[in-house]
Parts: C-alpha cells; sequence; structure tokens
C-alpha cells in the first residue's frame, strides 16, 4: 500500500463529489418545497390527498403500480395562442387587423388556421349580403385565431386585436408528446409531489402516465371495473385484472350499493355479487386524487374553458409495445377470464 | 560485436498547440451552454424553460380568471359536499340544481358561505336540517364572486352574476356573523 493515502483521498473526493452533487445540492434547492398558491387565485397547491388516498399509494405500492406507471409527464417546450373571445362592434377593424397579422405570420411556420376559419365566415357574410366590408361577425367562442408564437409576438398581435376593439387574449399552452396524448396539461414539477411519500415516479410506460389521471378519468365506478377486468374498459388493455382486490360473495338481506355491474361472462351467478374490497376502493381514491394540471409559477398554463379533454387517450406511450403486450395478453386474458369469476363457495 | 544500445527512454514533448486551442473553445462552448439553458439551478426552471426571464415571459397575462378557474373553486371547496353536479347529497347537502336559494337574491346567497348556515332549511320542498360551515370565508372576494356565479349559472339557471363589489358590500355589512339560519336570511332582500 505505497498509495494508501493517495487511494484513499481519490475515494473520498468522488464519493463526497457525489454527495454533493446528487443529495445535498437538491435538499438545498428542493428540500424546503412547500404548498403554493395557484396562479391567479388563493387556493393552496398541492393540497394533501384524504387519508383514504394516503391509504391507496400504499396499495398502488405494495402492487407495484409504479413499475408500469409513470406519473411524471414530459413537456418540450411551450407556445402562446392568441385567442379571440369576442370581435366587438368594430367587425371590418378587427378583420383588417386579422389579414395584417395573416400576412405578417402567414409565410411562417405558425398556424393560422383560427385566421382562415374567422376570414372564412367572413367572406361567406360579405357573399350574402354583398357588402365589401362586413358590419356584424358570429363571434367564435375562445378561438385560438394564432397559434405557436413567441410570447412577444402573441402579445404583440393581442394588443392590435384588442385596439382593434375585439376581445383578445393571450394564452399559455404546453406542448409535447406526453401532453398530445392527452395524459395531462402541463409538466410534472417537484411541487406536486411535495405531500407523496415515497414518490410512485415510475420509470417505464407499459401503461399510460397516470400525473393527471384523474382530471382524465374522473368515474369511481370506471377504475373499479377497469381493476377488475381492465378490457372491459380499454381495448387491448396489457393490464393484469387485479381480481383479488375485489371480493365474491353471497347476497344477504340486499345487494350492497358498492358491487360491480359487469357485463354477462363476467357477472357473478345470481345470488352472488362482487365488491371491492377495502383496498380496491382505497386505491381508487388514490387514483382519483392523482391530479396535477394546476397552473403553477414554474409550470405556466393558461386552463382552456372548453371541454378540451376530448380527444384524451388511456394508450400507452409505446403503442407498438402495446400491440405485442395485447398479442401476448389475449391467450393469457382468456385463460384467465371466467375461472376466477366463480362464487367462492 | 555490436555495443548495445541502451534502454529507450520516454522524453518530454510540449502540448500540441491546436489541442489547447481545442480545449479552449470546447470549455467556451461548454460555459455558454450552461449560461443559456441550466437556469443557473434554480429550483423554480424546469427543462422546457431556459431562464427565469424565459419562464416569467410564459406566465398567463391580465389575471387568468376562467370559468375553470371557479370550477376548481367550486370543486374543491363546494363540489364535496353539494356534489360537483350541484345536485346535492343525501344527510351531506342539499342541491343547487332547481333551488331558489340558488337564483334568488345575490344579498342572501352571498352570506350563506360567508358565514355558514345551520338548522332546518327548505330546499325544493324538501326540509334538510344540517350545519354548512363558513366555507367561503377564506376565499378572495374575486374567488367568492366567481365561484358563486358559477353556481348560479351552471347547475340549469341563467340567474344574474354576483360582482366582487357585491361580496365586498356584505363582507362589511354583516362583519363577523354565526352561522345564519333560514329565517334570518329569508328576511334578507
Amino acid at each position: 500500500m505505497n498509495y494508501g493515502p493517495l487511494l484513499f483521498l481519490a475515494a473520498f473526493f468522488a464519493l463526497a463529489g457525489s454527495w454533493f452533487g446528487f443529495v445535498l445540492t437538491p435538499q438545498a434547492q428542493l428540500g424546503q418545497l412547500q404548498a403554493t398558491n395557484l396562479l391567479g387565485g388563493s387556493i393552496p397547491y398541492p393540497q394533501g390527498r384524504p387519508g383514504l388516498a394516503r391509504q391507496g399509494l400504499e396499495v398502488y405500492r405494495a402492487n407495484g403500480c409504479a413499475d408500469c406507471h409513470s406519473q411524471q409527464l414530459r413537456q418540450s417546450g411551450t407556445v402562446c395562442d392568441v385567442v379571440l373571445s369576442a370581435v366587438g362592434t368594430n367587425a371590418p377593424a378587427v378583420w383588417s387587423a386579422l389579414q395584417r397579422l395573416k400576412a405578417e405570420e402567414g409565410d411562417t411556420r405558425f398556424r393560422l388556421l383560427g385566421v382562415l376559419t374567422v376570414t372564412g365566415a367572413l367572406q361567406r357574410l360579405k357573399a350574402e349580403e354583398a357588402d365589401t366590408r362586413p358590419t356584424t361577425l358570429d363571434p367564435l367562442p375562445s378561438t385560438p385565431v394564432l397559434e405557436g408564437l413567441t410570447p412577444a409576438k402573441a402579445d404583440a398581435a393581442a394588443k392590435a386585436l384588442n385596439a382593434a376593439g375585439a376581445k383578445a387574449a393571450v394564452s399559455i399552452v404546453p406542448v409535447g408528446p406526453d401532453l398530445a396524448r392527452g395524459w395531462g396539461k402541463r409538466r410534472s414539477v417537484a411541487r406536486d409531489f411535495v405531500f407523496d411519500y415515497p414518490v410512485a415516479l415510475g420509470s417505464q410506460r407499459i401503461g399510460p402516465d397516470l400525473a393527471d389521471l384523474a382530471a382524465r378519468q374522473p368515474d369511481a365506478g370506471w377504475h373499479l371495473r377497469h381493476l377488475y377486468a381492465p378490457r372491459l374498459e380499454v381495448k387491448g388493455s396489457a393490464m393484469p385484472p387485479f381480481r383479488f382486490l375485489f371480493e365474491t360473495r353471497r347476497i344477504e338481506r340486499s345487494p350492497s350499493p358498492d358491487a360491480l355491474v359487469l357485463p354477462r361472462p363476467l357477472a357473478p351467478p345470481p345470488g352472488y355479487e362482487i365488491v371491492p374490497k377495502p383496498e380496491a376502493g382505497a386505491l381508487v381514491a388514490y387514483l382519483l386524487s392523482l391530479r396535477a394540471d394546476a397552473p403553477l409559477f414554474e409550470a405556466p398554463l393558461t386552463l382552456a374553458s372548453g371541454p378540451a379533454a376530448a380527444e384524451a387517450t388511456n394508450a400507452p406511450a409505446a403503442s407498438d409495445l402495446a400491440a405485442t403486450n395485447a398479442s401476448a395478453g389475449s391467450a393469457a386474458a382468456s385463460t384467465n377470464a371466467a375461472p376466477t369469476n366463480a362464487p367462492a363457495k | 560485436m555490436p555495443r548495445e544500445t541502451g534502454e529507450p527512454t520516454a522524453e518530454n514533448r510540449p502540448v500540441p498547440v491546436w489541442l489547447m486551442v481545442l480545449l479552449f473553445a470546447l470549455l467556451y462552448w461548454g460555459m455558454v451552454f450552461f449560461d443559456r439553458s441550466s437556469g443557473w439551478f434554480d429550483a423554480e426552471v424546469y427543462a422546457p424553460y431556459a431562464s427565469l426571464a424565459d419562464l416569467q415571459a410564459f406566465q398567463p397575462r391580465g389575471g387568468g380568471f376562467s370559468a375553470e378557474h371557479f370550477r376548481t373553486i367550486y370543486e374543491s371547496n363546494c363540489g364535496l359536499c353539494h356534489g360537483n353536479d350541484g345536485k346535492g347529497k343525501p344527510s351531506q347537502a342539499p342541491p343547487y340544481v332547481g333551488s331558489d336559494w340558488v337564483t334568488g337574491s345575490p344579498n342572501r346567497m352571498i352570506r350563506i358561505p360567508l358565514s355558514g348556515l345551520s338548522g332546518p332549511v327548505q330546499v325544493n320542498g324538501t326540509e334538510w336540517n344540517l350545519s354548512m360551515p363558513a366555507m367561503g370565508a377564506t376565499l378572495s372576494d374575486d374567488d367568492l364572486a366567481g365561484v358563486l356565479t358559477y353556481i348560479r349559472q351552471t347547475f340549469g339557471s341563467k340567474a344574474s352574476p354576483i360582482t366582487p363589489e357585491q361580496v365586498k358590500k356584505v363582507k362589511a355589512e354583516i362583519g363577523a356573523h354565526p352561522p345564519w339560519t333560514a329565517q334570518e336570511l329569508q328576511a334578507v332582500e
């Protein structure tokens, strides 16, 4: 050991360096993270999960849900849309302002679907009324007239439209592949997990991301049926059924209000009912508490007032993976469909 | 007999100048990249945003109040008992749908969340005898007015909106008041 002290020092500095980088610095950065107020409001965010949901986190953990589901949405960028909510009384001025904006932005990479729609409506009016300048314009509620702008350009465009008497506002739109799938509205940030221990971030996406699950599927009955028989609710789901979270029991005096309503092949025999065990109730309470779409300073967005979640999908990220899983799993599903549904005695 | 040559020895050679230049150029590029896209390790700056200034440029403009905002307030404050569909819940809270307490006098409606309501109350011809805490006392004037307007205009009715000024006026009138009874409220115009 000629070099004993040197080796010791090298090992010491290597370990100390990683400790500083991976433990101390993140702790100094985020260790004091607290709930904050939502942008433009007085509601604290995040709010601690209710007791049942907290128990559900343990069920989530125990059943390895985090092995297949992540809870971290990514975001590749943020753009600004200019939204026209009302045209106002001076439609011709708005029209010419839109035309100017179209001329400015038209040949660039920005999309102008909204402008074309609005001008299309205007041109139709023109033809009908045989007037060179439209006097009225059917207000298109909350139409994005310019999409994908930088903040400075969006502000300028909104100012130009407001100066023409219209009501235009800039809306902040996070974009990215995860968000395009309808999994959420913005990226996940550390603050979303302040009250969780442990944080069930997950690392694989064999199933869809669950960070904002409650927003796209707020129905507890759906979640229970999906846990009992995933393919009942999601075609080609690769998720295994979690039937041990349910109990098939003889109906006593009156049927339980919690009993699952299942289609024929899965339905219990007459006189029996399938009810969720307390674990299933807790897990669903936890799933329904997964909602991370609040606008924060570090993850700003403008919430749309319309129903924008229509195209939300539960499809997993890797669709080819899902396809292989589906084909592999269909054989398994046919084997475990009926027998497990037999009455307990 | 050939003379044996000595063992070969390594000689010192200076580091080539081009390598030094390349290393400094790489170092410079690295520092510029760090400066542009690290956010200087700010805890508030996450990936798509390069810096705090970049993040600030993307903050929502002008208040950011929307129907969605008030729906969030409704669901986290009122909807737990009155139901997200406003239909109320048995033994928890009476419905909003079809209730004349919702469509009636704004001054009466504003008073309920500010101080709560306890005791028997007739809603849609059914008597409820429960106790509601002062759920709205901690909300700001804007938020309370917005969420009351949301209730008035969402659940099947189109009653007049409630303004923050009205809320402010009522707050000043009643001060700190114990929970209302239905009779007290019926007396309010």
